[in-house]
């Protein structure tokens, strides 16, 4: 007959042995479960709050790039408007310019015409003064032929086409 | 048909006392906590293999799930002081679970020796009492004993004293219950399966009624509950009041 314990007893050995079962049982489940995954989680916290800086970093950089880059944009703007203006004011001026080139050149053409215009008409005039002193001359002799001389003709004559001619 | 549930056997005993300890012995309860210790031991050491922080195995996730588990049982119930707190907890849920659970493979559950709940009992009375202590001061601890009225006192005592008792018996009980009620059972259904057998005339009912057929089947269905259902809950509620008990001694009185 094998020895067996009573069903329902407390027995001090067995007592004491599980207090220490118990204390060596908490023991290694710390040693052997709490420890490496707490370790692992810290790892895994670590990790993960480097990947958030990296990122918070990454953001201020891209932040700076954004703000020299706007900038930048602000002055190339500035530096068109500028240019834009300038290239107007240019164009107004040279085209003023023109235009009183242009003026000049039409008052000095129309001048020119005048003045060739009263030269033409001056020659004509003494063209047709001396046709027609000429003629007259010719006439008046054929008419009245030894009545008067001919410088005195020629100068009666002159007399009335300086008449003629400022009545004309 | 005899039936016999006796206690735990006891495999050598050293030929010599020990004052107050008695005889040492090695039996039943110790062998197979030890079994217990080994299987969790062994268990944490396969759960926490290889481990990564990232991309990780579903054998860490696992491992993961208990350790954010015991840490929200343990800092949800006691508040995030007692972090300290979270391996004894864990070890008294692994040995407790383990050990009611261990008799699904036909070994004997430490637990269904009082002894191994008297022990977590006192530890975690011990605790409790520590607390109680840290809290009040040992003459605040002295004087809780007198509320509301001296004449209180006995009772009083009484009541912190029950508080093991009721925890060790209450573990001891539903384990041990469950024993007896599977021998009870596999007891009459051999009984029924030979009585159900032996109307086979001859020698072939002769035969078939010394093999219990019924036991096969029958039993699992029970031990759902009596192993399973109270493996759990019995160690899930002596966690539950150690950590409530320890959580409510170091609440400071108004």
């Amino acid at each position: 007959m094998q020895q067996v314990q009573d069903l329902v007893t407390i027995i001090p050995w067995n007592f004491v042995a599980t207090i220490c079962n118990l204390l060596i049982q908490m023991y290694l489940i710390k040693r052997f479960l709490f420890k490496p995954i707490n370790e692992m989680l810290a790892k895994r916290k670590e990790a993960a709050d480097a990947e958030i800086r990296d990122a918070e970093k990454a953001k201020t950089e891209a932040e700076a790039i954004k703000a020299e880059y706007e900038q930048n944009m602000l002055e190339a703007k500035e530096r068109a408007n500028e240019i834009l203006s300038n290239a107007q004011k240019t164009a107004a001026l040279q085209s003023e310019e023109v235009v009183r080139e242009a003026n000049r050149q039409a008052a000095a053409i129309k001048a020119k015409a005048e003045s060739d215009i009263a030269q033409e008409k001056r020659k004509a005039v003494n063209e047709i003064k001396d046709e027609i002193g000429g003629m007259a001359v010719e006439i008046a002799g054929k008419v009245i032929e030894r009545e008067i001389s001919e410088a005195d003709h020629a100068k009666l004559i002159d007399e009335f086409i300086a008449n003629v001619g400022d009545a004309s | 048909m005899e039936l016999d549930v006796s206690g735990a056997r006891i495999f050598y005993t050293f030929p010599f006392d020990i004052p107050i300890l008695g005889k040492i012995t090695i039996n039943e309860t110790l062998v197979v906590s030890w079994i217990v210790m080994a299987i969790i031991t062994i268990a944490c050491i396969i759960l926490t293999r290889n481990l990564k922080v990232e991309n990780i195995s579903k054998r860490q996730a696992l491992a993961e799930m208990i350790v954010e588990m015991a840490n929200n049982f343990v800092v949800g119930n006691m508040g995030e002081k007692f972090r300290y707190f979270i391996p004894f907890v864990s070890a008294l849920f692994a040995t407790s679970l383990i050990s009611n659970l261990i008799s699904l493979i036909g070994l004997r559950s430490p637990t269904s020796d009082l002894s191994v709940e008297a022990a977590w009992a006192v530890v975690v009375f011990i605790l409790i009492t520590r607390q109680k202590i840290k809290t009040n001061g040992f003459g605040g601890y002295l004087k809780d004993f007198t509320t509301p009225i001296f004449v209180m006192t006995p009772f009083n005592i009484l009541s912190e004293l029950a508080t093991p008792v009721s925890m060790a018996c209450r573990h001891f009980g539903n384990i041990l219950s469950g024993i007896v009620i599977n021998g009870l059972i596999y007891g009459a259904l051999a009984v029924a399966s030979s009585a159900l057998f032996g109307l086979i005339p001859g020698a072939v009912g002769d035969f078939l009624s010394k093999i219990p057929f019924l036991s096969v089947g029958v039993p699992a269905v029970l031990s759902v509950y009596f192993d399973w259902f109270t493996g759990f809950m019995q160690a899930f509620i002596f966690c539950m009041l150690t950590v409530m008990y320890i959580a409510n001694a170091a609440e400071t009185e108004e």
